[in-house]
Order: C-alpha cells, then structure tokens, then sequence
C-alpha cells in the first residue's frame, strides 16, 4: 500500500513555533485594544466639549462673580487655551494617572473614581456571578428539553424581566420587601465592629440592588446558553457519545455543554463591561455609592472631568473585558489556538 | 450458530410535521461473525437508518417495527441499563464523517479511552497502554492522543474513529459511509485497515456506502437498497457484475472502471449525447499559465509553495480535468487561474492577454470565466429564488437584452425545462442536482467561454452525478464551453475530459491526454492514485508494474 505524504506529515503540534504564534497573538490583541483605548479617550474628550454651556456658568450659578474673577477661573482651568491644546494637557495628564479635578468637588477625579470603583465592582460582580450561574443553569435545562413546560415558562419570565426598566423593577422590590431590607447606602448610618459584623452589614444593604441588577440581565445568560446548546445538540459528536453508552446526562455534561459554553463565555466578559456601565439607574435608585450614582450627580453639573473620567473607564473596563474574553477564549478553545 | 446481527422485517417511520415519513421497509439482514456485509444506497435510500436503529440511535421522532437482534438478543426489548452495557462493547459505530463525530474540544485520545472508562474496570495505567495499543492498531503514533481532532488530516481522524470503535473490543463494528470525503488515497489506506482487523479479530462488519466500487473490494455481500427497500442482494462480486436490479445497474455506472472502453465520454446518463462533431485539434489556447507560482506563509512564518511553477493549457471545446488529492494546491490553483488569488510570480494569459488587474479587467474577465462551486447547497443564497440567482450575474455585468430572457435561456441550456415551472422555486424546494443546474445555469448566463468547475459532482448522488457530467458534456460539445474540472475522482476525468493534468504538491507531474495518462501513467504518483482506485476485480493485473 502506498503511503499518502500528506496523510503521514499532518500538522504535528511544535512547541517551539506554538510559542511565537501565541506572543504574536496576544500582541496583536492588546496592541488592538490600545488602539480601540485611544479612541475612547479622544471621543471621550471632544464628546463633552461639545455639550452646550460655559461650565463656568455652572461653577459660579449661585455667586455672584466679577468678568475679572472669571478670566482668572478660566486661565486656571485652561480654559482659554486652545481646545487641542487641552487635548493635549489632558492625554499628558492621563498618562501620569491624572485625570483633572472636579469642577465641583475641586478634588482630583481619580481620587474620586477610585473610591467609588470598589462599590460597584462589588455590586456588579456579585450580580453577574450569580445570573451567569442561574442563567446556565436554566439555559442548559431549558434546551435539554426544548419545548417542554420548563424551558417555555423559564424562557418566558426571562424574557419578561429583562425587559422591564431597572429603576422600576428596584423600586418594585423595594416596596414589595416592606423595608426588610434597607433601601440606601452600602452600610448603616453607624456601623457595627468587626470585620464579620461588616460584611454582613454590607451584604444585607447589597441584596435589593444586587437582586434587581440580577434579575434584569440572567436572561441573556440563558437564551445565550439555550440557543448555543440548541445549535450543538444536532452534532454528530453527541451521537457519538450517547452510541458509546454513556447516560443522557453524561452526553450532556461531558460533551454538549462544553462546546456550547465556548461562544457563551465571549458573552459574559463582553456583558460584564456593559453591566458595569447600566449601574447607573440601580445605583441611583438604591443610592449605592458607586461610578453610576456618581455619574448620575455629576450630570447634574455637569460636571466635565468626573464625567469624562468615568467615561474612559467605563468604555476602558469593556475594552479590557473583550480582550480578557479574547485571550481566555485561546486557552478554552483548541481550535483557536490553531487558526 | 446464532447469526451476529439479524434484522427482522425491519422498518422504521419518522414523524414529521408533514406526516409520516416511512424510511426503512421490510429490511431483512443476517450477518455471520466474521463476514463483511455491504449496505449500498444513495442519500434518502435509508441506509444510515438502519445503522442507527441496530444501537436504537434513532431521533424519538422514528417508529420502529420488526426486530434487531444483536447476537440473538432483541435490541427493541431490552432495558436502558442493558442497552447502554451494549452499546460500543457488542456493537459499536465508525461514524461517517469523523470530522463532525468527534469532540472538537476534547483530546482524542480522551475520547477514544471514554468507552473502556465506562464499559470496563480498567486501571488508568491500562487505559493508557490500550490507547496506545489501539492508535498502532491503526497505524497511528500514540503521541497523537494528545492531539485534538482540528489537528489531524481527514484521514487520521478517520483512523481515530476506527480506533474508538475497536476499543472495548465489539464483536460487530458498523462502518457508516466510513471513506467518503477522504482522497482515494488514504481511502484505500482506511479500506485496507478494516479489511485487515475483519479478518485479524473475526468481527463481523456491515459497511455502509453510496459508492458500489468500494464495497467491491471489502465485502463478501451486497444489500443494495432503495427507498427504504432492499432491492436486491447477494455475493457481491455477481451483484456489481451482473446487477439486475435497474438502481444497482446506475449506481453501478455512475462510478465508472478507469479503463472500461464502454465508459469513455459516457457519462450515466438519461439524456442523450449528441455526437462528436469534427473536432480540430488546432482550437485556440483560451485560458492559460506560464510559470505560474503562489507562496503562501503558514502560522508558523514559513513560506508553502501551494502552487509551483505550474504550466497549462486550456483550449476552446475542451474539458481538462486537474486531478490530485485535497493539499496538493488544486484549489489554489483554480482560485488563481479566476484571478481570485494574485500569483507569486507567473502570469495567467486569457485569449493571448494577460490577466488584467484593475477591477472592472476583472470582472470583464470573469464573465468569460465562470466558476461552478462543489457543493449547490451552499453556493445558492437559501432566500433568492431561481430567477433571482441567476439574474445575478447578467445584472452585475450589466448585460444587454431582456432578463428574463437570458434567465430562461440559461436554465434552458442547463437542462432545467421547462424553465418558467423553475423561476420562482426556492432552492430548498429542489432537489440536490437540480440545484447543481441552477448554478451552472447562473453561469452560463454570462455566456462564458470557459467554466472553472470545482469537484462539481463531489456532493451529489450517484444517479445524479452521470446527469451533471452529461451536461457539461453536452455543454461542450453543443456550445464549445471549455471546461477545467478540479476533482479527486478519476473516473470523472475518463468519464468526460479530453485531458489530465495531475497535481502533487503544488506541481502539474503529470499533463496529457486522458488515455495516455491514466492507462500509462509515467509518475509514480499516477501511478499510486491509480493503484489505490478500488476496482471490481474485472482486470487487476492492468496496473501491475
């Protein structure tokens, strides 16, 4: 029998070459992502000097204030200069980690940024945990029997929730708990001692907006899941196991769900960064003190650099989670390592 | 002695949402241990139903009467329990097509060791050695159980495939369409491994397969079924022979003995031929390469020849069929020849003139240069009708003279008549060939000169196959459309083409007349794909030497 040349020399994986393709890969993924950060940070920029007003008409609303008063407020702002030269201050700014000062606070915005970051990270965190785990759960479940009670009556109070306005379903749970759980802050006005003590405090303030936030977005987890499960039920792969011997639920387990979580997972790091953006509503009904109930104060400002800084780190935080999705995709998935 | 397999009055209805589908009828089987049983049939015949219900693998949607009993136990009758301790240790399945069969994200080598996991208690240390054992059973290194399935050819996944169905030893293997889609090669490879552990362990096989001279070579018996029937069976030598059953005469024909006086410029089909005219052979050179190369770089950052210096003529009223297996850069080729591709360095000359660069050169080009892709199903939008589809390309070239017109006329020339009851058709309401005539009529209607096919018939049915070959056929010699025909599959050049040019590894190694090259073969590699053609067994002495 002849031997096939090609059959015999097939792709045999190098160690060595595997190296520099995954370097030029996650190098050209984070070069991409720092192009798309740039972008952000220039749109940011010019976005809001193009909202109509003097913001020093804001700062001095209730004073009274002389044109030479303002003059100086102007040129020690730099707001007189030209605006790409204030582009130009503030990228240089950004590099040193400088992201201006408030206009109402008169407190450096990465200060205020920072203390508020934590917060939300907390609220969103924990949010997005759970619906990724309730909304697998059910996903899976619900394509596993497509069709059934379950997956019609599961997929259909998904769909109900995640449609409804945030701020509303907050306010709904907030009356429908009776004042069980408080409805402002992150903790009580006086704190109790110890680091258990406060945790719980902390948690127990966490639940409603915490609870509103999950409800709201465990729906895309589970069509996701659903739809992506859906698609690999008809592999041939499946029949493969199920002809092999193994049990319904080791087919499903060990085989169909892995492959479907695949295009799932780019979903839950992409949502992550939108979440974090959507807080504003549920931190503004819940007066959680985090990014979006400070965006939602500092609109009333407007206050330009807080709400400029929030911006580069809301959009910066997507940026990251795409390329975190991109990069963990590589390890999960054998196939794009290959392309 | 209790027969391996029996199948008892077998039959087996799907439900659908148009009513009952009845795929399997009154299928009577037996298979002795030991014995290579082939179950041939086209897609829609209900060969792969049958397959299935042996392990009860059939969608819920399936009804099933009769009986199977494997190894006199009745499968319908048994347990869940009992049936899953059967499955994969009594009776076991080489899937077709192992690319989709596999787990793409799970190691092979995982996958083969699920079954012993399951079926037996086997240490880990066991496992491991049996792994290995089975990868040199089927002439693979016991490195690539580390491999994933993306990482290995069409044939070594097919190997892996057959290395799971072997693993907790069953003494009845069911090989489903196990060589389609691998080049006739490696086929012949894999023909030759099962044909080997048959007869080294005494398992009883059943071989599943659209293609009667495959079956030739492995199996003792022929079942040839039909709609659901089995339509006749018997010693399989006699049943490709002397078929006598009108469908096992087609599928009998549709894949023609290189060689066979009976088949040259005789493609199976129902229409006639028109006769060969005086044929000059001075036709001007319409499509050709000079010292064409292209370089592509890998992954890795070394440069591939895909295409190396290759030399070929194509002229007015002839067909050229461009042989190789899948890698040896036929594809490219036919990509660079359409001007898809732009060469290394060489240059494609159309009618004396280079091929031009600018866009609109190009799309003038191609209108005298039709491709016709492999698989319709794909290449038709699912959403335009046969009118849409093929009004596609006069609108884009802006072609004078009445749309419909031109659309009427190209389906006429692609045997679609009468052409109106088609122009609203959706392609899904068509039938595989039919869908076939649509594209090659969507290129006719530029009124090319020359039609680029790439392995036209590679996804068609057998009774389907001779018709398409007899159109383009036909198309040449009523119309002088040039053809250039890339396919793995030898008979179709001696069914229709003038000319072979063969390819290996990015070289033509191989150009001339069709006689000339494939009863004469002078490369090796000619010679290797010839060898590995299954045959019949009517004359294999011819290709000794």
């Amino acid at each position: 029998m002849t031997t096939s040349p090609t059959d015999q020399h097939a792709t045999d994986p190098d160690e060595r070459r595997d190296g520099t393709s995954t370097v030029r890969y996650v190098a050209g993924k984070v070069g991409g992502a720092l192009v798309s950060l740039v972008f952000v940070v220039a749109l940011g920029f010019f976005l809001f000097r193009m909202i109509p007003g003097d913001p020093l008409v804001t700062m001095t609303r209730e004073r009274p204030t002389d044109p030479e008063q303002l003059a100086h407020l102007r040129e020690r702002l730099g707001l007189d200069r030209p605006v790409w030269q204030q582009f130009l201050d503030y990228t240089n700014g950004l590099l040193q980690g400088d992201f201006g000062t408030s206009y109402m606070y008169r407190r450096p915005v990465g200060d205020m940024i920072a203390e508020r970051v934590w917060p939300t990270l907390l609220l969103v965190g924990t949010a997005t945990v759970l619906a990724v785990l309730l909304g697998l759960w059910l996903g899976v479940r619900a394509a596993w029997r497509r069709g059934g009670t379950f997956d019609r009556t599961q997929t259909g109070i998904a769909l109900a929730l995640w449609s409804m306005p945030q701020f509303w379903l907050g306010l709904l749970l907030l009356i429908a708990t009776q004042g069980v759980f408080p409805s402002r802050g992150m903790t009580s006005v006086d704190p109790p001692d110890g680091f258990v003590p406060q945790a719980l405090d902390v948690a127990w303030h966490l639940t409603l907006p915490c609870l509103t936030l999950l409800l709201v977005i465990y729906a895309q987890y589970m069509l996701v899941m659903r739809s992506s499960l859906l698609e690999e039920m008809g592999a041939d792969y499946l029949r493969t196991a199920r002809a092999k011997g193994l049990r319904d639920d080791l087919v499903r387990r060990r085989h169909a769900v892995p492959n479907a979580l695949l295009p799932t997972m780019t979903l839950i790091f992409l949502q992550f960064g939108m979440v974090v953006s959507g807080t504003v509503t549920v931190e503004a009904v819940f007066s959680w003190p985090g990014l979006g109930l400070l965006t939602y104060e500092s609109l009333r400002g407007p206050d330009l650099p807080v709400l400029q800084g929030v911006f580069v780190i809301l959009a910066g935080s997507v940026i990251v989670m795409n390329l975190l999705a991109d990069l963990l995709y590589r390890v999960v998935d054998p196939r794009v390592r290959a392309s | 002695m209790t027969p391996l397999l029996e199948l008892q009055d077998l039959g087996v209805t799907y439900r659908t949402a148009d009513g009952d589908l009845e795929a399997v009828r009154g299928v009577d089987l037996t298979l002795q241990p030991g014995e290579t049983l082939g179950v041939a049939g086209e897609s829609g015949s209900g060969k792969s139903t049958v397959a299935a219900s042996v392990l009860r693998l059939l969608p819920k949607s399936a009804k099933v009467t009769g009986n199977v009993l494997l190894d006199g136990q009745d499968v319908g009758a048994m347990r869940w329990g009992t049936l899953r301790a059967a499955r994969w240790s009594e009776a076991s399945v080489v899937f077709q097509g192992a690319m989709h069969a596999l787990n793409p994200v799970q190691r092979v080598g995982k996958q083969i060791a699920e079954p012993i996991r399951l079926h037996t208690a086997a240490s880990e240390a066991e496992i491991d050695s049996r792994v290995r054992e089975l990868l040199d059973q089927v002439d693979l290194p016991a490195a690539k159980a580390r491999a994933y399935p993306h990482e290995l050819s069409g044939g070594q996944k097919q190997r892996v495939m057959i290395a799971m169905a072997l693993a907790c030893d069953p003494r009845l293997v069911i090989a489903d369409e196990p060589t389609t889609a691998l080049d006739v090669i490696v086929q012949a490879q894999v023909l030759d491994l099962l044909g080997r552990l048959v007869e080294q362990r005494g398992i009883g096989l059943v071989f599943i397969t659209h293609d009667l001279s495959v079956l030739a070579s492995t199996c003792s018996r022929i079942a040839v079924m039909y709609r659901g029937r089995i339509v006749e069976s018997g010693d399989a030598k006699e049943v490709i022979t002397a078929p006598r059953h009108e469908h096992t005469a087609a599928l009998a024909a549709a894949f023609p003995e290189v060689g066979d006086a009976g088949s040259r410029y005789a493609p199976a089909t129902a229409r006639p031929l028109p006769d060969e005219g005086e044929r000059d052979p001075q036709q001007p050179v319409l499509l050709s390469a000079r010292d064409l190369r292209v370089h592509f770089r890998d992954r890795t950052g070394s440069t591939v020849a895909a295409v190396n210096g290759v030399e070929l003529d194509v002229r007015r009223d002839e067909i050229v069929a461009l042989v190789g297996q899948s890698g040896s850069g036929k594809t490219t080729l036919a990509r660079t020849l359409l001007g898809l591709q732009r060469p290394t360095s060489g240059a494609v000359y159309y009618d004396g003139e280079p091929l031009p660069v600018s866009t609109s050169g190009l799309r003038d080009y191609r209108r005298r240069v039709q491709l016709v892709l492999q698989d319709p199903s794909s290449a038709l939008n699912p959403r335009h009708t046969v009118y849409e589809s093929v009004a596609e390309g006069p609108r884009i070239h802006r072609l004078d003279g009445d749309e419909r017109d031109l659309v009427v006329s190209a389906l006429e020339a692609a045997e679609l008549r009468p052409a109106e009851q088609y122009l609203t058709r959706l392609p899904h309401e068509l039938s595989g060939g039919q869908r076939q005539r649509v594209v090659i009529a969507g290129a006719l209607a530029l009124n090319p000169s020359v039609l680029v096919a790439d392995e036209p018939v590679a996804s068609l049915d057998a009774s389907v196959r001779g018709e398409i070959l007899g159109l383009l056929l036909r198309l040449r010699r009523q119309l002088g459309v040039a053809g250039l025909v890339i396919t793995h599959d030898l008979g179709l050049a001696w069914n229709i083409a003038d000319r072979v040019a063969v390819m290996y590894r990015g070289e033509l190694v191989e150009v001339g007349a069709v006689e000339q090259v494939l009863l004469e073969p002078r490369h090796d590699y000619t010679k290797a794909l010839l060898a590995a053609l299954p045959s019949a067994g009517r004359d294999d002495a011819r290709y000794a030497g």
